[in-house]
């Protein structure tokens, strides 16, 4: 009895004081938490882009003593994708961050109206909810370079040769998960349908069957589309790509969202699937002069044989080079080492990521120049189709933009939806 | 010592037979409650509530809802999630189709949407049992969350396919979505799981209550003394299904504020179901208990490294949590596998006649 007694004041103690002294503070340095996820299904495309993430804070903070003076204090918290999870490490790493960088667009659809509210900037590079574009709406979110309608219209692009018109008549189908992730490109790829005479047909894949996708490539067979456009993540997409080769769908007809586009998946496949092609936004450039940085000066990078080539980890170096540039923009603006999460809104709505400052950075042919402002917080940089030839990915078309004419008004109506649905949503003013 | 009952004598059959006829437990409660009203709120951090307090009573409300009809009445259910987004969606609808609605009212309401849906998938139970009836309450499971998804008019047509909690006003203050306060939110949590607990000690302790214990001990014996099984597993199904339709529409509008269909899936309804068989089947204070290991434990686990300054990755920590909470789990069981309700019962009963065992 006594034992049990001195455990229970022992765990009652832990959980006092645990929230007590997880407010404190971390010194001088800025805080940079990243909800990763390290663990569970999705693990496996998650890894490459949080090493990635790490390494180049790392490497900045061994290069350069931090950025403009201040170190960068890099912490993970682990979510397993799980969005309940990803709430619970928002609300532990929230004291004294300067960014939240959710992850999954489930973690970030449920952050989303808490950040307004606590005036944390959310870093959603390349994922989450595709009207954050519209910075008067949604002061506080950004989803630079690219959102995913961006990508949905990138992809038709490159598939129509550059003349939506040319679809008429064919068949499309978006095979995604069954995931608020997943379901983010439809309301786009819906109006473009109507808009150019194209049959689209979604084929959602549920998060159990991720593995065995047998039913739906039974119907695609069935239907025998045009395209098959993947919106996956985690475990489905080597799923879908197996099945894609058993049922020898030809690969030049299937493409994949940036997320889609996993070194790691298409290596267990090799030549198999050789011709299947992702939209990305960041370009394998396996000479950058940052990867060089990176092996000179992170001795303990977790990156394993050969990740550095990959396509995701150099995603991870390139989320990481956006923010370190947000928090460049907001120590030149407010003339302070250490911003706070209000300045670096600031700096996140002020990025000027021209070609100059690209090669500066040392990420030359990695990404394409692009600028953000008050009411454009995406930036829209473009992208590149990139194609595995078997070992590994290259790139295989001209620079891709996205049709802003056609994406913009969808952006204004869904964010005007989105703030009357949370009234009262503040919003903000940009001139010009 | 502590929990010496001598003295303490009964004259009447209402004394007798009072809910804390031991003086102890009363004191006891008091202070928890203390604790729960004043104590918490005030020292609690934002993460606290968010990530201990509120959780913690939203499942053990659930778990208490699946105990009923589980532990009292002897019906095996996977469907509890299920019902949970019941609660979740028809709270949704109500708040989103009457916008003046109080959240109360809303939150009380949604629960009987729950129950109706709950009677229905309960109408197999008078047929089949057991392990049988898991299998057919796993469909609704499947099913309903099959409807969340496919139905759009239930998450108002969302291009992602969630619903999202507005913000919620009631008499002045925000109580639902991103403007309210963790500290409102807590208290509309504690109040509603507060009333749900007391009504649910005197179900189970009255005339409803033995009738359901009578149908999970032996439901022939049952029939053969005038119990209308019938009538008895329908009720355990609609109370069951009404607190965890309750918990769910608390779950998504005073706690997490936005829900996709996948929230509600069957690895909830496991959660829920290892709450209610690790606190203890047959008991409300196990529900506590059980949310409590299940819930917060691997909260706290997970600042404990950074707590006490040792350097170990976030992964490492969430590898390590699962392997030290499923380890508990065996060690709980083994030592006592009715549950923590019953270890706390054993200490109790070993606390009264202390220091003299015999």
């Amino acid at each position: 009895m006594k034992t049990f007694a001195k455990w229970t004041a022992a765990a009652a103690v832990a959980l006092g004081t645990a929230s007590a002294v997880y407010a404190e503070g971390h010194g001088a340095s800025m805080n940079v938490p990243n909800l990763s996820y390290r663990t569970g299904p999705f693990a496996a495309t998650g890894i490459p882009i949080m090493n990635g993430q790490a390494d180049y804070f790392a490497m900045l903070n061994a290069r350069d003593g931090g950025i403009g003076g201040a170190m960068i204090d890099y912490e993970e918290c682990e979510t397993g994708y799980s969005t309940e999870k990803g709430v619970e490490c928002y609300e532990a790493t929230k004291a004294d961050a300067i960014v939240t960088q959710p992850w999954s667009t489930g973690i970030t659809l449920q952050v989303l109206p808490k950040t307004n509210v606590d005036e944390m900037p959310l870093l959603a590079p390349g994922y989450g909810f595709s009207p954050m574009a519209d910075g008067e709406v949604f002061q506080w979110a950004f989803n630079m370079p690219g959102s995913y309608w961006d990508a949905a219209s990138m992809i038709l692009q490159e598939i129509s040769g550059g003349d939506l018109s040319s679809l008429s008549g064919q068949k499309i189908v978006l095979l995604h998960l069954d995931h608020p992730y997943g379901k983010e490109p439809i309301p786009f790829y819906e109006a473009m349908a109507a808009e150019h005479g194209f049959e689209f047909l979604p084929i959602p894949v549920g998060l159990s069957e991720m593995q065995n996708q047998s039913a739906q490539w039974l119907q695609i067979r069935r239907e025998r589309p045009d395209y098959v456009i993947m919106w996956g993540w985690g475990a489905m997409n080597a799923g879908a790509l197996t099945e894609a080769i058993k049922t020898r769908y030809p690969m030049d007809q299937f493409i994949g969202v940036w997320w889609s586009g996993h070194n790691g998946d298409l290596e267990a496949l090799g030549e198999d699937a050789a011709g299947y092609r992702a939209i990305s936004y960041n370009a394998p450039n396996p000479d950058a002069p940052v990867l060089a940085a990176i092996r000179e000066h992170v001795s303990d990078s977790q990156a394993g044989e050969g990740e550095m080539d990959w396509v995701f980890y150099q995603r991870g170096l390139v989320i990481s080079m956006l923010l370190a540039e947000g928090i460049t923009a907001a120590q030149a603006e407010y003339d302070t080492a250490v911003v706070s999460p209000q300045q670096l809104r600031w700096g996140l709505e002020n990025i000027n990521l021209t070609q100059e400052r690209i090669d500066e950075l040392g990420f030359t042919g990695m990404i394409a120049p692009f600028s953000t402002s008050c009411a454009d917080h995406t930036g829209h940089s473009g992208g590149w189709m990139i194609r595995w030839d078997g070992s590994t990915f290259q790139v295989d078309s001209d620079h891709l933009m996205a049709d802003q004419s056609a994406i913009a008004p969808l952006v204004e109506a869904a964010a005007a939806e989105y703030a009357e649905a949370n009234a009262p949503w503040p919003t903000q003013e940009c001139d010009g | 010592m502590l929990y010496r009952t001598s003295g303490q004598f009964k004259t009447t059959y209402k004394a007798d037979q009072a809910l804390f006829p031991v003086r102890q437990d009363a004191i006891l409660l008091g202070f928890i409650l203390i604790l729960a009203w004043a104590v918490f709120p005030l020292m609690a951090s934002e993460f606290t509530f968010q990530a201990l307090l509120i959780p913690v009573l939203v499942y053990a409300l659930a778990a208490m809802g699946l105990n009923i009809l589980t532990g009292y009445a002897g019906q095996l259910s996977l469907g509890t999630a299920a019902f949970m987004g019941v609660g979740a969606y028809a709270c949704y609808k109500l708040i989103t189709i009457f916008p003046g609605m109080n959240i109360v009212v809303a939150i009380l309401l949604s629960g009987v949407f729950s129950a109706g849906v709950g009677v229905l998938f309960g109408l197999p139970s008078l047929r089949i049992k057991g392990f049988y009836l898991a299998i057919a309450t796993l469909a609704a499971q499947f099913f309903l969350v099959w409807t969340f998804e496919e139905w759009a008019w239930l998450y108002n047509y969302n291009a992602s396919g969630a619903i999202q909690v507005p913000n919620v006003e009631m008499f002045g203050t925000m109580v639902a979505g991103p403007l309210a306060t963790s500290t409102t939110q807590y208290y509309l949590v504690l109040a509603i799981v507060t009333v749900m607990t007391i009504v649910c000690i005197n179900l189970t302790r009255g005339t409803q209550g033995r009738t359901w214990k009578a149908t999970r001990d032996m439901d022939i014996a049952a029939e053969l003394i005038g119990i209308n099984l019938l009538k008895s597993k329908l009720t355990a199904f609609a109370v069951s299904s009404y607190i965890v339709g309750v918990a769910g529409a608390l779950f998504v509008f005073m706690w997490r504020g936005a829900a996709e269909p996948n929230l509600f899936s069957i690895s909830l309804s496991f959660r829920i179901l290892f709450i209610a068989i690790i606190g203890g089947l047959g008991s409300i204070l196990g529900n506590y208990l059980g949310a409590i290991l299940i819930v917060a434990l691997p909260v706290v686990l997970n600042t404990l490294p950074h707590t006490l300054g040792i350097e170990i990755s976030s992964a490492t920590v969430e590898h390590l949590n699962i392997m030290i909470v499923g380890a508990l789990i065996v060690f709980f069981l083994i030592i006592e596998p009715h549950g923590l309700a019953r270890l706390w019962a054993l200490i109790r009963e070993k606390l009264i006649i202390w220091p003299f065992p015999h």
